[in-house]
């Protein structure tokens, strides 16, 4: 693998008015990297990526892709990228194939190597034997796959894939991902946003985004690890927002949050709280079912870094 | 039929119209825009007709025959040209419209045998035109002819010929200065309210399904009738306020005379208004794309209106099964109830045929439209 | 390049095909459009419903009354007894005229003093009237020529035959018949024309916005020009399908004369889907919603269409608006269409129109392709 990096972002900044979408965000991708941009809707995660497609001129700030300018050589990074737009943006009124041959002929492949990525991303899709449907009668993980292949005809070095898997069932998902490390296998380097939770733990490496911002950046292990100063625990109780506003009240309680049905609760180290705690909320009218130490998500780290609930985020088993 | 959830909609419709800057430019603007370039435009009246004239003889009468031609104020002698084939030219580039060509026996003629014709070359491409530009120059001969008879009567001492025999006495109703301006613009504002009708039912039901709030209310215990009244409601009255707005604009601005009864006014555009309002509405529900919805409503407003209204065209001049089809034109009435309400002091009573006509129209309509709008939604 | 357009004009054909209903929309509605408003669009003065009111009841009173029902230009639909019946008629049914004789009419004729028909006009549609009084006016001459004459030659049979008179021969030219339809037909085609492709285009652009594949193509490495191009081209190809059918369905069945030469009609027919598909693009690019596009697409149409001198001659508007209709592409097709068909005329007459044609294109063309970057801010 070459050394130098894929993508390179320095204090991008996009500015809509007086709305800063995207604030300083600054990061380097390597080569075949699988890196996600996660966080919550409206944080910046798509304008980032538009930015470095050159469809958005950034207002300040550098990105380069492969060795070109996203802003200033747009046509020739457009020539070594793939890309995903939110709503796997495929004509529903052409069949798969169609969709394909369009699609290949814009990145100018043709002849035989258009016929065996043809035949591959039908393939890889999952829809031999479909490929005369019109694509608008293909449900949601057909049409993500579809439209992945649509965007690596060409075998692009890049591909950015903005919340490629929103909207789709969970064993599509696992496939697509399946896929994606195949790919990052091959030497492609992708950055992909999402704000599932648990898809980000796919990644090779993470930057956290929030409001414009980035929180955090580092792999998804890293990440949870130094997130949570502290220990993490389960509390079953009932009931629940009693539980909660008691909680916070405790001595040693860090932070607390409702996850599902239970409470996830961040306890300072070095107390005892198995025994603490459930005393303390009995004191508070709150009966207490199980409590035990758990493992931090992403989605627990996320929370603490930012002080917010992420939306659309699976609750942890 | 829930007024309170109707009267709910009919809120929300509004402050959405009202908060959207696009929407308000639309409705208030382009109404008068249009009634301006097509006041001005949409004209029959033959003024200033080009003419070119080739005077082959050059006498003393072939001038004088050629100053009452300049003297009218139908017609603009351009240019004077001295051999045939430039007033050929002329004709079929455009450059006049009519060529007038006086004989170089012109006079001699006269004196000899007491009969000379004169020639006018009319492009008849545009025959309407054409035929305003005959009978105008026919009115300028004729009355130079009869001066010219008239002299010779007096110098032959037959006194009896001196005056005319018959003189026709023209008394015109409703459109006393016979502007083509006076007819056409009440026209004009059925044609703008039908686009604007069209417009703005197709708004607002592409708007809902467009941020899929459709869904949202179909959940909800609204029912069709009352989504429909509910959105129709507030189009109504911005509909009025144009059609306020379209009808001052043409009195004040262009001067066309307005006679009738305010009442008589109102009620004919409120019931177009229902008629195309649901219309629009039909058309929007029923085609699933945008585009096909676009080319329908043009299909059924824009044209018919502009032709087989009564709008230009008289429908009386049409064969006859064309005007069988114009009776289904709902322009139709609003135009004539317009025509009659501006240039002639008509009250309710008296436009009882185009008040049932679009009535029934818009009860019709309403029907349609209610079920088209309830399939719809399953 | 070529083959990236090539790529989009399969696309837009393959799209065009599915489209269920687009092949109805595109021959259906043109087709009847073309019968329908080939009949109806008409300044046609004929059959005037005229009433007569004779109060004289004489033998001149009577020869001129029947002069009118001779013309065929009038039909007598009415005769009244009393002018009170003129309240209902005028302006209430289709009665827009009324003669009128008064007791003594012969009388002051045969005394050699002036008499007087009244015509009594609903002005509302003043064409009509105008062109009605106008054949008034000529039968009110010729009965006044002839009085004279057959006067003059009681008295005086000599002189008669030296009375001077001055006739005006008419010559319509191009159109001997004044046919009204001769006039019409060429407009509808021409308006049809211009309604389907400006609608047509206005929408291709906003649609892929707005369902968000223009976003995905935007990343390739198309061309803004190439996009241009291979969105418009196909709509190109459907227009002059379109142009050559409502023309041939059009004057075959009106009987049409076609007088010029073919390839100047190409000429001018090319010249003029490529301006109004220029239209409908920068409409397009203008919208940055389907509503928009419908808007400004149907805001457009209606001066181009009202204003192009398809019946509202633009010699009879004032200057300032007929500077207006020259950046009205149907006005110079119009010509064209007119100057080919009835007039036989070619390039050296119509060369104006076709320039004019091509600058439209070319500045509008500009005006899009500069506004359509691919960008999305």
């Amino acid at each position: 693998m070459n050394d130098a990096p894929s993508i390179v972002v320095d204090q991008l900044v996009k500015q809509f008015g007086a709305f800063i979408a995207v604030n300083q965000v600054s990061f380097q991708i390597r080569a075949g990297e699988i890196f996600g941009l996660l966080g919550p809707n409206g944080s910046g995660k798509s304008t980032v990526i538009r930015m470095l497609c050159g469809l958005l001129t950034p207002s300040s700030g550098s990105a380069t892709v492969v060795g070109f300018d996203a802003a200033r050589q747009a046509e020739e990074v457009r020539q070594h990228i793939g890309y995903m737009s939110q709503k796997f943006s495929l004509y529903n009124d052409l069949t798969a194939i169609e969709n394909l041959q369009f699609f290949g002929g814009l990145y100018g492949v043709k002849g035989r190597a258009l016929d065996e990525r043809i035949a591959w991303a039908i393939k890889m899709s999952g829809l031999a034997g479909s490929e005369q449907l019109l694509t608008g009668e293909l449900s949601g993980g057909w049409k993500q796959r579809l439209a992945l292949g649509c965007a690596v005809l060409h075998r692009p070095q890049v591909l950015f894939l903005d919340e490629p898997t929103a909207g789709v069932d969970p064993l599509s998902r696992r496939q697509f991902w399946e896929l994606i490390h195949q790919m990052s296998r091959e030497g492609v380097t992708t950055l992909i946003t999402t704000h599932y939770m648990d898809e980000a733990e796919y990644c090779n490496r993470l930057a956290l985004i929030d409001e414009g911002r980035i929180v955090e950046m580092g792999t998804p292990t890293e990440i949870k690890q130094t997130a949570i100063k502290g220990d993490l625990l389960l509390i079953e109780c009932s009931p629940l927002g009693g539980g909660l506003a008691a909680i916070k009240q405790a001595p040693g309680v860090l932070d607390a949050s409702v996850f599902g049905a239970a409470l996830h609760v961040v306890v300072s180290a070095g107390r005892q709280p198995l025994t603490e705690l459930p005393a303390f909320l009995a004191a508070h009218d709150v009966r207490v079912g199980r409590i035990e130490p758990i493992s931090p998500s992403l989605e627990d780290a996320f929370v603490s870094l930012t002080g917010s609930r992420a939306l659309g985020s699976e609750p942890s088993q | 039929m829930n007024l309170r959830r109707t009267a709910a909609m009919s809120r929300k419709e509004f402050t959405q119209v009202r908060r959207d800057p696009y929407s308000l430019i639309v409705v208030l603007f382009l109404p008068l825009i249009q009634i301006l370039l097509l006041g001005y435009g949409a004209r029959l009246d033959a003024n200033h007709i080009p003419v070119y004239v080739l005077d082959q003889e050059g006498s003393q009468d072939s001038q004088a025959l050629l100053k009452a031609f300049q003297a009218s104020p139908y017609f603009d002698v351009i240019k004077a040209v001295n051999n045939y084939h430039a007033l050929v030219r002329a004709i079929d580039a455009d450059q006049c419209k009519l060529g007038i060509v006086i004989p170089w026996n012109f006079s001699e003629r006269l004196d000899d045998a007491g009969r000379t014709s004169v020639q006018a070359i009319v492009d008849g491409t545009d025959d309407n035109s054409a035929q305003l530009a005959e009978g105008y120059a026919q009115a300028v001969v004729a009355t130079y002819a009869s001066n010219v008879q008239l002299d010779w009567f007096a110098r032959h001492g037959i006194s009896q010929q001196a005056t005319i025999p018959l003189s026709v006495d023209y008394r015109t109703w409703f459109n006393e200065d016979l502007e083509s301006k006076n007819f056409i613009i009440p026209g004009t504002v059925a044609l703008v309210m039908a686009l604007m009708g069209a417009l703005l039912s197709s708004l607002t039901i592409a708007r809902e399904w467009e941020r899929g709030t459709m869904e949202q209310l179909i959940a909800t215990p609204v029912t069709a009738l009352e989504i429909m009244v509910g959105k129709l409601v507030p189009y109504l009255g911005i509909g009025l306020a144009d059609a306020t707005l379209c009808a001052v604009f043409a009195v004040g601005w262009f001067e066309v005379p307005f006679r009738g009864g305010l009442g008589a006014f109102f009620l004919a555009t409120t019931l177009f208004l229902i008629v195309i309002l649901g219309i629009g509405y039909m058309i929007s529900v029923a085609t699933k794309s945008q585009l096909g919805a676009s080319q329908y409503a043009l299909l059924v407003t824009l044209l018919p209106t502009s032709m087989l209204s009564g709008f230009a065209f008289p429908i009386d001049q049409m064969p006859a099964p064309i005007r069988a089809i114009t009776y289904l034109v709902y322009s139709r009435y609003y135009v004539s109830a317009l025509k009659r309400v501006f240039l002639s002091s008509a009250g309710i009573n008296d436009l009882v045929p185009e008040v049932v006509a679009m009535t029934i129209y818009a009860l019709v309509i309403g029907f349609f439209a209610t079920r088209a709008f309830h399939k719809s939604l399953q | 390049m070529f083959d990236r357009i090539w790529c989009m004009i399969v696309k837009e054909f393959l799209q065009l095909r599915r489209d269920k209903y687009a092949r109805f929309r595109l021959l259906v509605p043109p087709i009847i459009q073309m019968l329908v408003y080939g009949y109806a669009a008409t300044f046609d003065v004929n059959r005037v419903q005229i009433a007569v009111m004779d109060f004289d009841h004489s033998q001149e009173s009577r020869d001129l009354l029947s002069r009118f029902a001779f013309t065929g230009r009038f039909e007598v639909a009415k005769i009244l007894s009393n002018e009170q019946e003129l309240k209902s008629l005028i302006g209430r049914s289709n009665i827009p005229m009324a003669l009128k004789i008064e007791p003594g009419f012969a009388e002051l004729l045969r005394k050699g003093q002036t008499a007087h028909l009244q015509v009594i006009v609903d002005g509302t549609n003043s064409n009509t009237a105008l062109i009605a009084v106008g054949y008034v006016n000529q039968i009110a001459d010729q009965f006044s020529q002839d009085y004279a004459r057959d006067r003059l030659n009681q008295l005086t049979p000599a002189l008669a035959a030296t009375v001077p008179q001055i006739t005006l021969e008419q010559r319509p030219w191009y159109n001997p018949d004044l046919n009204s339809q001769w006039f019409f037909v060429p407009g509808v085609i021409g308006s049809i024309t211009l309604m389907m492709v400006v609608t047509l285009t206005a929408f291709a652009i906003v649609r892929e916005r707005e369902i968000g594949t223009l976003e995905q193509v935007m990343v390739t490495p198309i061309r803004p020009f190439e996009f241009i191009l291979g969105k418009t081209i196909p709509f190109f190809v459907v227009g002059l399908a379109d142009v050559i059918l409502v023309a041939v369905v059009g004057t075959l069945w009106f009987q049409v004369p076609f007088r010029g030469n073919v390839l100047v009609l190409l000429l001018g027919v090319v010249l003029f889907l490529l301006s109004t598909l220029n239209v409908g693009l920068l409409i397009s690019t203008l919208s940055s919603t389907q509503q928009q596009a419908f808007v400004l697409g149907f805001f457009f149409l209606n001066p181009a269409f009202t204003l192009s001198g398809f019946a509202f001659p633009i010699t009879s508007m004032p200057k300032a608006m007929q500077m207006i209709t020259y950046l009205d592409p149907l006005r110079y097709f119009l010509v064209i269409l007119r100057g080919t068909f009835l007039k036989g005329v070619g390039l050296d007459i119509l060369w104006p129109q076709m320039l004019a044609l091509a600058l439209l294109t070319s500045i509008l063309l500009l005006v899009s392709v500069a506004r359509f970057r691919k960008s999305m801010d």
